[in-house]
């Protein structure tokens, strides 16, 4: 089960308990998908959210620039998290359109950028960095008091990005680099890091199992990742050492296995990462993986299945990436204001709105709406 | 034009900025195109091939003079590179052709380590498409910098080591020349990737990579070449500037520091001349930081990169410098901006 397909569920088995969220209040129709994200524009960063039309319904200031949005999955809560590192996550009741939460790390940590709701909603999930120590940390609190109920080391170094395997396991992308506030984003381990992607119990923090790559490969830092209802969890790389060394840049992995299988990537294609990947998504179906490099401003797709590379769209400065309704098809944010919608499987692109002066952040994501 | 309408135009003057269309930009862009990059390419080509024959000569008769003459080869080829080292884009981009040509701070000294196995199995160059899987480290100017600078290497008593040189000096000016040559038949609209919208435009988007790509070029010079060497944020290394053995590596920086002002001048109309028309101030606010990073770069001493001068010295020295490099990132970012370029966003600083 993913993300979208137990947020879904969840939503389906809550509204008979729980009110369901109420977007229609914001969209003025009960059918219209709503897209969350952070942006910056004469360089104030906001977040917004907009309609599939492309059309900002909704957007507020922010006190430092934001990375990931995250959704609650049964009420009309949509929240941000600052970027790297972050000090801030902010929530908002979009009925009420009112900023309801600020949540602050624990002293001498700060966030990734990331963070998610458990499927019922009740705990917040987040990536931490201890940072007097460079220990990777994965807090859990209660949802909405923001009250620390367990802490677990993340088994790695650098957190950034996790996904629910089950509602027992979370996999975490340690992305290997060690970094301090007071340094900015300087990697202060570039010789020793090693990233792995960590399967954590989420009942006492237990690691299930740990997928690594080897020794050679040490300074390809895993940072974001997407698991399909298959439990395959893709991710994507960004590789610290020399520009020029031919690496993987995209893998997959299972809670089976301990090694990460490099996907295909034609090399000349590889080349236009250079060395970066931004955003991993699995469409709905969880057939279709994307993944954007906004240095080689491209997406790429994949059939997961068959691991054969399906092609790709090319997108100035695009990053953000989110499943729609629709199997197959991605809505895609670029950094100079795109919105487009495009499926890999019918090669259609389509852009749906640009919107000068915007550059959409690193991340987006589909807010499921509810007929009310 | 009545008072309220002129009114209305000095009030959208003043805060709408001022965008050139598309079909502007084709004239500065392949100006640059011919007079910076395929011109600076043909001279860099034309050095590579003097040095591979000076080599060959070299290797054929060794002699100090025969050595010293390959070291000055070397050195005016290493300066041809500057001219057109901020562009990594198009025909260089193919078979990891820039990172060869680019210089590599070895820390590890994986390139002599290299460069001695080759030696000793010279046979293995022999191999169908050994220089198209060829490490870096092997294949260009750091590469012969290092044959012809390094104490390990002799290339005037070793036939093995000369015979290396020669092999390596063919092969980068083989891939000198296929960059000339691909330039020359090709244009910079060509390698820039179609995207959907109506707004694709192929001058616009070339340009706009240009443009990027000074910019990052400029951050790489402060950077790289003159703040990290010398320790200037954190600890010295006077081993990373770029091509220390042949002592280079100030000339290198006031190369690229007088390219800067070309690729803003070249063309009628030129970059300028454009930004002249519609951002007056910021355009002659960069026309006045270039002029002075020529002149600052130009003033320091000879030896500034030697050993024999204190960190704190080195730095006193430079600071002026990196000063003005840094209010031209700013003046030329700010331009670029206004000028309706996107200059990246999550691709500059993504995470």
């Amino acid at each position: 089960m993913n993300r979208r397909t137990f947020l879904t569920a969840s939503l389906a088995s809550a509204s008979f308990v729980r009110a369901v969220p109420s977007w229609a209040a914001l969209t003025g129709e009960s059918t219209s998908l709503l897209y969350a994200s952070a942006f910056t524009k004469d360089n104030q960063h906001s977040f917004g959210l907009f309609n599939e039309q492309g059309n900002i319904l909704w957007s507020t200031n922010l006190p430092a620039r934001a990375h990931g949005p995250v959704l609650h999955p049964v009420e009309a809560i949509v929240g941000i998290v600052a970027r790297r590192p972050g000090f801030y996550i902010d929530f908002y009741d979009i009925h009420q359109q009112t900023l309801v939460k600020r949540i602050e790390p624990t002293p001498e940590h700060h966030f990734y950028g990331h963070a998610i709701f458990t499927s019922d909603g009740q705990k917040l999930i987040t990536q931490e960095n201890h940072y007097p120590t460079g220990q990777g940390k994965v807090f859990i609190r209660a949802w909405p008091s923001g009250e620390v109920l367990q802490s677990f080391h993340s088994n790695g170094i650098g957190p950034h990005e996790s996904v629910l395997l089950n509602e027992q396991t979370l996999v975490i992308a340690n992305g290997g680099l060690k970094t301090h506030p007071d340094h900015d984003r300087d990697i202060l381990n570039l010789d020793t890091m090693a990233p792995n992607a960590t399967y954590l119990s989420l009942e006492d923090g237990a690691v299930r199992q740990q997928a690594n790559f080897t020794q050679d490969l040490h300074q390809l830092s895993i940072r974001h990742l997407d698991v399909n209802p298959k439990g395959i969890v893709a991710l994507g790389f960004q590789y610290q050492g020399e520009p020029w060394e031919s690496v993987p840049l995209v893998g997959v992995s299972n809670i089976n296995s301990s090694t990460i299988e490099p996907l295909e990537l034609p090399e000349n294609i590889r080349m236009r990462f250079k060395q970066y990947c931004g955003s991993v998504r699995f469409d709905k179906s969880g057939e279709v993986l994307a993944i954007s490099t906004p240095r080689g401003g491209l997406v790429a797709y994949w059939h997961v299945a068959s691991k054969k590379f399906l092609g790709i769209d090319n997108c100035t400065d695009v990053c953000g990436i989110a499943a729609t309704e629709n199997s197959h098809e991605f809505f895609l944010t670029s950094g100079n204001g795109k919105q487009l919608l495009c499926n890999p499987v019918t090669n259609t692109a389509l852009v749906v709105k640009k919107h000068a002066g915007y550059h959409w952040d690193n991340h987006l994501n589909l807010i499921a709406n509810q007929r009310t | 034009m009545n008072l309220s309408m002129k009114k209305l135009a000095l009030t959208l003057g003043a805060y709408l900025p001022f965008f050139v269309t598309a079909a502007d930009w084709q004239q500065p862009l392949n100006s640059i195109t011919d007079k910076v990059i395929v011109q600076g390419y043909q001279a860099y080509a034309n050095s590579a091939d003097k040095l591979r024959q000076d080599v060959t000569a070299l290797c054929g008769q060794a002699s100090e003079a025969a050595l010293e003459l390959a070291q000055q080869d070397f050195k005016a080829n290493v300066l041809d590179w500057q001219e057109v080292q901020w562009l990594n884009f198009g025909p260089v981009t193919y078979f990891m052709r820039y990172y060869a040509f680019q210089y590599w701070p070895d820390k590890k000294g994986v390139t002599q380590r290299q460069l001695r196995v080759l030696s000793q199995n010279p046979e293995t160059m022999e191999a169908p498409k050994f220089w198209n899987s060829a490490s870096i480290a092997v294949r260009g100017l750091t590469a012969i910098e290092s044959l012809l600078f390094h104490p390990d290497f002799s290339p005037m008593t070793s036939t093995d080591h000369c015979h290396l040189l020669e092999k390596v000096s063919l092969h980068h000016y083989e891939s000198a020349k296929a960059v000339s040559t691909e330039w020359s038949n090709t244009q910079p609209q060509s390698w820039v990737y179609s995207e959907e919208g109506e707004s694709f435009d192929a001058n616009q988007v070339a340009f706009e990579q240009y443009l990027q790509q000074w910019i990052e070029h400029m951050s790489a010079v402060k950077d790289s070449k003159l703040e990290t060497p010398i320790g200037y944020n954190s600890h010295g290394n006077l081993k990373l500037a770029e091509f220390y053995r042949s002592d280079m590596s100030l000339k290198t920086i006031q190369k690229n520091l007088q390219t800067y002002r070309e690729i803003y001048h070249t063309g009628s109309p030129s970059l300028y001349d454009l930004a002249l028309e519609s951002q007056p101030e910021i355009a002659e606010q960069l026309e006045e930081q270039l002029k002075n990073n020529v002149t600052i770069a130009l003033q320091l001493p000879e030896n500034f990169f030697h050993e024999g001068r204190s960190k704190e010295q080195r730095i006193e020295l430079a600071r002026p410098l990196v000063s003005s490099i840094s209010q031209s990132q700013s003046a030329l970012i700010s331009l670029v901006t206004q000028l309706g370029f996107q200059i990246g966003f999550n691709s500059r600083d993504g995470d």
